[in-house]
Order: C-alpha cells, then structure tokens, then sequence
C-alpha cells in the first residue's frame, strides 16, 4: 500500500445483510473504492484475487455458509490477516465473541448500532496505523538488506586473500556460498529434522565463505603443488581445517558471536564424512554439524567443476553424479536427495543467471522473523522456546 | 407524516438514529430500504421449515438492521427471538416469533405509511 498512490483505497464490506453493507458504504462515502461480499465464502475468492490491494476488511461475524470467524481463519492460515488489516462489525456484545476476535488477529471491533463518525474515524486510523507499519517494516527490510551486503562483502574480501594465495579464481568463495544456501532451502522444504530457521541459514551460508580460511597458514608450495601430494605434504594440507578453526577460536572478542560459532564448525568440520572417515576428528553421521556436512559437500561440488592445478575442470552433469556415485566421499544420504533436487537449477545459479529468490526474500523473511520473535518475546510465550534452542546449540 | 412521526410510530429513536448517520437524508433512504430487505422473508420460510440455524441467522439480521435503524421495538423482539434460537430450538421462540412478526407488521405499515406520504408530496 503506497500513501503516495493517488488511486483511492479499496476496502472490502463482508456482510450478508445488503442494508448493512449499504450504511457502512454510505458511511464511508467516496473516499473509498467499495467491494462487497455477502457472506464469507464469497469474500474468500476476492481476497485470494486481491489481498494486496486492498487496505482494510469491514467483516460481519454472523453469515451463512461461513461465518467471520471462518474468513479469519482462512486469512490466519494464508497469513494475510497479516498485512490486512479487519475490523469486525457485529451486533454481538459478548466478550467471549469479542476476544476470540482479537485472538485471531483483528485490529478492531466495532459493534452495532455503529455511529457513522466513529465508523469513519476508527477506518482512517486503522488504514493509517498499517501503512504505517508496513512504511517501518519496508526499512528494516532495506536497512537489514545492506547490513547483510555489506558483512558478507567483507567476509567475501578476506576470503578472496585467502583464495588467492590458493590460485584460485576467488570465485570458489561465490559458489561454496550459493551452493550451501541453495542445498539448505531444499534440506528445509525436505524436513524438519533440522531446525533451521531463516536467520540460521543466512548465518551458515555466510559463513560458508570462511571454510578454507585455514589455508593461509599452509605453505603456498604445498597449495600450490601440481602433481600427487607425499603423506607428509597431504598432512600439513589437511591441517587446515583445523588451523581455520583454531584461528576462529582465539578471537577473543567474537569467539561466541554465533556466526563465529558456525564458522568454527565448517572450518574445523567440512572434510569430515558421513561414514567417519573424514578428518581431523573422523565424526559419524549427525555428530558432524549440518553446516558442515552442507559446505563440505558445497565445497566437494565446485572443486570437481573447477579447473585446479593438478586437475581439469568436471562439467556439471559429470559432477554430480560422481558425489551421487559416492566418489568423493559418503554424504548424509538426505543430502543426496537434496542435490538430487537442486543439480538441475545449480549452473545458473552459479553463473549468476539466476539469482535466489533469497536475495531479496531473505531479509524480508529474515524481519517478519524477527518482528515475530519480539511480539512472541513482548507476549511471554517464546523467552522459554527461545531459551531451550540457546542450550541446544551451546 | 414527517420521519420523526414514522419512528415514533414504529417505536423507535428518531433522535439517536440521526445523530449516528449524521442527519435525516441517510436515515430516510435506509428506512424507505427496510420494506425490501429479505430478512423477514427468510425468518417466516425458516420458522416454517423448522430450519433453526436458518432462522437463527434471518432473526439476528434483523436484529442488526434495528440496531443500526434505532428501531427499538422491532430491534428488541428480534434480539430475544435471536437468543432463544442461539443453540437451536427452544420453547420460547413460538411466542417470541410472534411477537416479532406483529412488530415487524406494525413496523412496516408505518414505513408503508411514510412512503405513500414523500411520494404523494
């Protein structure tokens, strides 16, 4: 809703009385564009076509077929009722109508017999009140947009140091990352096994970007080396993973900064293998962190299709089936479902072809989050979830 | 007969209705609209068919409209009948039915009145 938008506001009159739609629309004059449904399955249908455009829901509690408390169901679970806001209209006085109104998220309720400048007020201020919030939201979103921008630009550039010491493009950093993200979406539409929320997976695939940070204590001869590494080369090589961590461990002032936290885990955790023969630690399974298991994998995928001094560069198709194949190492085998489900999207999402959806989305999921967790907090009801899932990741 | 003498006919407050729809031009073009509403239609056919949620909904609309319109007399029957068929069929919505049919009659001739007056003018 634009307060700039020269175009009236359009508000929608749920009611089965056609007088009392009449009064209400009369009551609100030409200031607005008036839609009308005479009960609730018929209002259904022309939210589903025009939520968005509408700025304010005029709702009737007693209709036949569906009744308001059935529209704000609905609207609850489509989660419009959201950015909607409804104002219930009923000759019901009781509290319990009442409160079951506002459980369900109405922003007002209005009871007859209704007074046409009470009517019109209550409207104004209610459409203003949501314009206004929706005005706020919209610069969080910006604000927490180039917040993450900005830390990701200047984890990417010390990152790229690191990278360039490798030989390497600076472009392995890009796809790790957007590899990791893309797996961690499908992971999360696969199950709910690991409860990752949108904050956790901005987190891990900026993260992501610090997994090799290790490697600038590795002798660029070594990373450099063209043919066959000897044991004792290798051995110095796969110290990095746990220099990267132990790096990340001695930052005395972030070391419990969360993203520190999950870049501990890939650094030390990202060439472990799901059947324990990985290193340095030979984790099993879920002991090894979801992050890590996602960036190893991440990190597998773009070595294979990149051009590396000792190897040539895999197309694509060739790729994955060689990690599906098992051939790079076992993978968590819900894992493999996940790349099954991405492989097809991934080369144009690692040209830059396509960008995620998450570029913009993200952050805008990232404030609902977050809003959402404040009103939970303001309400008592998430300070004991929130408490537990603290303890979880200690 | 003015407007003011159709509600005091009617039983209702002229003066209340007026003050919340901001004068007499919105009253008279929703009280002339009364005589077309279905309500009354739909409570009479659903008594009839002992279809009590049916009538349940009829009843508390007219209720609504009273509300709305100030028509206190018809707006009191209406809202007892409501309750006495909240939760279905009870007792005392046979004379409380009455009651509002004979209100709702007493309401509408007066209306009918009026009408036949502001056209005759």
């Amino acid at each position: 809703m634009d307060l700039r938008d020269s175009q009236k506001q359009k508000i929608l009159i749920v009611d089965d009385s056609e007088m009392n739609r009449a009064i209400l629309a009369e009551m609100l004059g030409d200031n607005y564009d008036i839609i009308e449904a005479e009960d609730g399955e018929k209002a259904i249908p022309i939210l589903q076509e025009a939520a968005s455009e509408l700025s304010l829901v005029l709702l009737d509690v007693v209709m036949p077929y569906m009744d308001g408390f059935g529209v704000l169901k609905v609207m609850n679970q489509r989660r419009w009722i959201e950015e909607l806001p409804v104002i219930m209209i009923s000759a019901e006085k009781g509290p319990t109508q009442i409160e079951r109104a506002y459980e369900l998220g109405v922003a007002d309720f209005i009871t007859r017999p209704f007074d046409a400048l009470i009517v019109r007020r209550r409207v104004v201020n209610t459409i203003l009140l949501y314009a206004k919030q929706k005005k706020l939201i919209n610069m969080v979103e910006e604000q927490i947009y180039e917040k993450e921008r900005h830390s990701n630009m200047m984890i990417d550039i010390l990152s790229h140091i690191v990278e360039f010491r490798n030989g390497e493009s600076g472009q392995h950093i890009v796809h790790v990352r957007v590899l990791t993200e893309a797996m961690l979406r499908a992971l999360v539409a696969k199950t709910d096994r690991y409860p990752l929320t949108q904050v956790d997976i901005a987190l891990i695939s900026t993260a992501s970007a610090l997994h090799d940070v290790g490697k600038i204590a590795i002798d660029e001869d070594i990373l450099n080396k063209p043919g066959k590494l000897t044991d004792v080369e290798f051995a110095t090589m796969k110290a990095h993973s746990l220099v990267g961590a132990e790096m990340l461990d001695n930052l005395s002032t972030y070391r419990e900064e969360p993203l520190v936290k999950t870049a501990y885990e890939i650094c030390r955790w990202h060439h472990e293998r799901w059947d324990g023969r990985g290193y340095p630690d030979g984790l099993v399974g879920d002991e090894i962190p979801i992050s890590a298991q996602i960036v190893a994998l991440a990190d597998v995928y773009d070595a294979l299709t990149s051009e590396r001094c000792y190897k040539k560069a895999f197309p694509h198709d060739v790729a994955v089936e060689m990690i599906l194949n098992g051939e790079c190492g076992t993978f968590n085998p819900l894992l493999m479902d996940c790349l099954r489900s991405v492989a097809p999207s991934l080369p144009k999402l690692l040209s830059g072809e396509w960008t995620m959806a998450s570029a913009w989305e993200a952050p805008k999921e990232l404030t609902r989050e977050i809003l959402r967790q404040e009103e939970l907090a303001q309400s008592g009801v998430f300070s004991q979830e929130g408490g537990h899932k603290e303890e979880e990741r200690k | 007969m003015t407007l003011e003498a159709c509600y005091a006919a009617l039983g209702g407050d002229y003066k209340d209705v007026c003050g919340r729809l901001c004068g007499e031009r919105l009253v008279k073009k929703f009280v002339l609209k009364f005589l077309d509403d279905p309500s009354f239609g739909l409570l009479r056919d659903a008594m009839e068919a002992q279809n009590w949620g049916e009538a349940f909904r009829a009843a508390h609309t007219i209720k609504g409209m009273c509300l709305n319109l100030s028509f206190t007399r018809l707006g009191t029957s209406s809202s007892a009948l409501c309750e006495a068929l909240r939760h279905g069929y009870t007792p005392e919505a046979e004379p409380l039915f009455r009651q509002t049919v004979e209100d709702y009659e007493a309401t509408a001739a007066a209306i009918r009145a009026f009408r036949t007056e502001e056209e005759g003018a």
